[in-house]
C-alpha cells in the first residue's frame, strides 16, 4: 500500500468517525433531564404564550428527529445556534476573548512543559539509574500524582496570601484603568503567571515520564548497540540516533493534547477564575446550556480527529513500516 | 462433560504458585514498588479502621468555631461547619479507595471484554468495536465526565459509573494489541486444531496471558480514577453524604479558606490525594518494569 492509498483510507475512516461523533454529540445532551429553558420559562412574570413562543423559537417543540436533522445540517454549515443562557449566538461566545485566554494559557504552559520535559526526560534516560535519573523520575511522578487544583491552591496560598505578590485570580485587575496597551499586557501577564506555572508543572511531570520512557525504549534497541559497537561518538549517538527516533511519538502526543486545548483547563480556570473556555463549559453544564456544549464538544472532536489524521500521515511518511 | 482433569488443574496451580513466588522475589527488589505498597497499606488501614482512628464523626457539626485553626482537641482545625477536619480526612480515605477500585474494575471489565473480542475475532467485529472505542477517545475526557455526572446527579455510585464508562477505551486498545500478538502464537493454533471452542480459547488461553499487563495498566488506572474523582468533587459534583478529599477542597475554596490563609484546611486533603495516587503510580511503575520485558535493562 502506498502513502496515497493509506492517506485516503485514513481520511475515509476520519469522515465516518466525524459523522458518528456528531450524532453521539446530539444525543448526549438530549439525555439531560429537565427542560433546558426551565430557568427562563418558569418565570412567573411570563405569560403562557410567551413560554410557548420561547419553546418555538428554540425549535424545542419539533420532533426529536427533526431537531437532529436541523442540528446535523447546522454543525456542518457553521451555524451553532443561540445560547439559552446568554441569548447570544454561540459562535460569538466561543470565538471571543474566552477562547483567546484559554489558548494563551494552554499554549504557553504546554510549550514550557514540553521543553522542560524533553530536557529532563532525555538526561534522565541517558543516565539511567544515576541520582539525576532517580530524582527527576521521582519529581515527575510526584507532579503527575498532584491534583492540578491543589497545586493551584498551594501556589495561591504561598504567593497570593503569604507573600502577596500574585493576584488571587481573574484575567486582569477589575476596575483598574489601564493607561496604555503595555500596561494592559503587563497586568494580563501578571495574572497569567500562577495558572501557567500550575499547568506547566503538572504537564511537565507527564511529559518527563513519556520522554524518559520512549528514550529508554530507543536506547535498548539493537541498532543503538550496533552504533555503539561501530564507534559512533556519544554526541551523534544521542542527538542523531536516539532523540530523532524518540521524539516521533512525542510529536503525536503533543499534537493530540493541543487538540484538546479548548477543554484542557476546566479545573485550572475554576481555581484561578480565569475567563476562558473551561469555565464556559463548566457553567454551561450547570445551566443546561445545550447549544454551547454541543458546539464546544463538536469543535473538540473535529480538532482531535484532524490532529490524529495529520499525526498518522506524518508518521507514515517518516516511517514507511507503518503502512503495511 | 468434565473440561479439565484434576491433575491438570493441580499442575496449573503449581505453575501459578511458582510464578507468583518468583514475582514476589523480583518485586521485593524494586524500591519504588515497596515504598508504594507501604504507603498504600497505611491508607488501607486508615480506611478500614476509620471509626477507631477518627476522634469525631464526620457528620458532627458545630464542634468548635467554624474554620478554627489547629488546636489540641482538633489537630487539623475545623471546617466551615465546625466539623473536625482530621476526622473528615480519615473517612475520606474510604471514598477515594472505593471510587478508585470500583471504577477501575468497571473500566477494565468493559475495556478488557471489548479488547479481547475485537482482537480475537478481527474483521468487521474488530472494525466496529474499534470505531466505538475511537469515538470515546476523541471526546474530551473530563468535560464528558462533568456532563454525565451532572446528568446523573450527585451520588458516589454515579461518580464510579461515570469514571469507569469514560476510561475504558484505553484499556480496550491495550488488550486488543496484546491479543493480536497472542492470536498468532502456535499454542493458540494448537488449541484450534484440538477443536477448542472460541470461548475456551479466549478465556482459558488468551485472557491469562493478557492479565499481567492489564494488571499493571489497571493499577495506574486506579491512580487516574482517584485523580478524576478528586477533580469532579472539587468542581462540586461529588456526593455530599460521602465527603471525599476533593470535596473538602471544594468547600475550602468555596468558603474562602484561601482568603483567611486556612492552610490546615487546604494542605492536608491534597497531601492525602497525592500520596494515595503516588502509591498506586509507584506500584504500577514497578509492575510495568517487572512484567514488561522490553523495559528490562540490557
Amino acid at each position: 500500500m502506498g502513502l496515497r492509498e493509506y492517506a485516503i483510507r485514513r481520511a475515509i475512516e476520519c469522515v465516518v468517525l466525524l459523522i458518528l461523533a456528531t450524532t453521539l454529540n446530539f444525543f448526549i445532551f438530549r439525555l439531560m433531564p429537565g427542560n433546558p429553558l426551565a430557568m427562563y420559562i418558569e418565570n412567573p412574570m411570563f405569560k403562557a404564550e410567551t413560554k410557548q413562543l420561547l419553546i418555538k423559537r428554540f425549535g424545542l417543540d419539533r420532533p426529536l428527529w427533526e431537531q437532529f436533522l436541523i442540528y446535523f445540517k447546522n454543525m456542518f454549515t457553521g451555524y451553532y445556534g443561540i445560547s439559552f443562557r446568554y441569548l447570544k449566538p454561540v459562535s460569538e461566545l466561543i470565538f471571543g476573548p474566552r477562547l483567546f485566554n484559554t489558548v494563551v494559557l494552554m499554549m504557553s504552559s504546554t510549550l514550557l512543559a514540553v521543553l522542560l520535559g524533553v530536557i529532563f526526560g532525555v538526561v534522565s534516560a541517558w543516565r539511567r539509574g544515576t541520582k539525576v535519573d532517580v530524582s527527576s523520575l521521582v519529581v515527575g511522578l510526584v507532579l503527575y500524582s498532584m491534583p492540578v487544583f491543589w497545586l493551584g491552591l498551594l501556589i495561591l496560598l504561598v504567593f497570593a496570601y503569604y507573600f502577596g505578590i500574585l493576584p488571587f485570580g481573574g484575567t486582569i485587575t477589575r476596575g483598574l484603568h489601564h493607561q496604555n496597551l503595555l500596561h494592559y499586557i503587563a497586568d494580563y501577564l501578571w495574572h497569567l503567571l500562577a495558572p501557567m506555572t500550575t499547568l506547566t508543572l503538572i504537564n511537565f511531570g507527564s511529559y518527563l515520564l513519556i520522554v524518559r520512557n520512549t528514550m529508554l525504549d530507543v536506547l535498548t534497541q539493537d541498532y543503538m548497540l550496533t552504533a555503539v559497537a561501530i564507534g559512533v561518538d556519544k554526541r551523534t549517538l544521542l542527538f542523531s540516533y536516539a532523540m530523532r527516533n524518540a521524539m516521533l511519538p512525542l510529536v503525536t502526543i503533543v499534537a493530540i493534547n493541543l487538540a484538546f486545548v479548548m477543554s484542557g483547563a476546566v479545573i485550572t480556570e475554576t481555581v484561578f477564575s480565569w475567563y476562558g473556555m473551561g469555565r464556559l463549559i463548566y457553567s454551561s453544564v450547570m445551566e443546561r446550556d445545550y447549544p454551547v456544549l454541543e458546539a464546544t464538544f463538536w469543535f473538540i472532536a473535529v480538532m482531535v480527529i484532524i490532529a490524529n489524521f495529520i499525526a498518522d500521515i506524518v508518521y507514515a511518511y517518516l516511517d514507511p513500516r507503518i503502512r503495511y | 462433560m468434565r473440561l479439565v482433569s484434576r491433575e491438570k488443574v493441580r499442575e496449573r496451580m503449581r505453575i501459578y504458585k511458582r510464578s507468583i513466588r518468583e514475582f514476589a522475589r523480583t518485586y521485593k527488589e524494586n524500591k519504588m514498588g515497596i515504598v508504594g505498597l507501604g504507603i498504600l497499606l497505611v491508607f488501607v488501614f486508615m480506611a478500614v479502621a476509620a471509626p477507631l482512628i477518627a476522634p469525631h464523626s464526620p457528620r458532627e457539626m458545630w464542634l468548635a468555631e467554624p474554620l478554627s485553626p489547629p488546636s489540641k482537641e482538633f489537630i487539623l482545625g475545623t471546617d466551615e461547619l465546625g466539623r473536625d477536619i482530621f476526622s473528615l480526612l480519615v473517612y475520606g480515605t474510604q471514598v477515594s479507595l472505593l471510587v478508585g477500585l470500583l471504577s477501575t474494575l468497571l473500566s477494565v471489565g468493559i475495556g478488557g471484554l471489548v479488547g479481547l473480542i475485537a482482537g480475537y475475532y478481527g474483521g468487521v467485529v474488530d472494525s466496529v468495536l474499534m470505531r466505538i472505542t475511537d469515538l470515546f477517545l476523541i471526546l474530551p475526557g473530563l468535560p464528558l465526565m462533568i456532563v454525565l455526572a451532572a446528568i446523573l446527579g450527585p451520588s458516589i455510585w454515579n461518580i464510579i459509573f461515570v469514571i469507569g464508562i469514560v476510561s475504558w477505551p484505553s484499556v480496550a486498545r491495550i488488550v486488543r494489541s496484546q491479543v493480536l500478538e497472542l492470536r498468532e502464537r502456535p499454542f493458540i493454533e494448537a488449541s484450534k486444531v484440538a477443536n477448542a471452542s472460541d470461548l475456551r480459547i479466549l478465556f482459558y488461553h488468551i485472557a491469562p496471558n493478557v492479565a499481567p499487563l492489564v494488571f499493571a495498566t489497571a493499577v495506574l488506572g486506579i491512580a487516574g480514577a482517584i485523580l478524576s474523582e478528586a477533580g469532579l468533587s472539587f468542581l462540586g459534583l461529588g456526593d455530599p453524604s460521602h465527603i471525599s478529599w476533593g470535596m473538602m477542597l471544594h468547600y475550602a475554596h468555596e468558603f474562602g479558606a484561601l482568603e483567611i490563609g486556612a492552610w490546615w484546611y487546604l494542605v492536608p486533603p491534597g497531601i492525602c490525594i497525592m500520596l494515595l495516587v503516588l502509591s498506586f503510580v509507584f506500584i504500577g511503575y514497578a509492575l510495568d518494569e517487572i512484567l514488561n520485558p522490553r523495559l528490562r535493562r540490557r
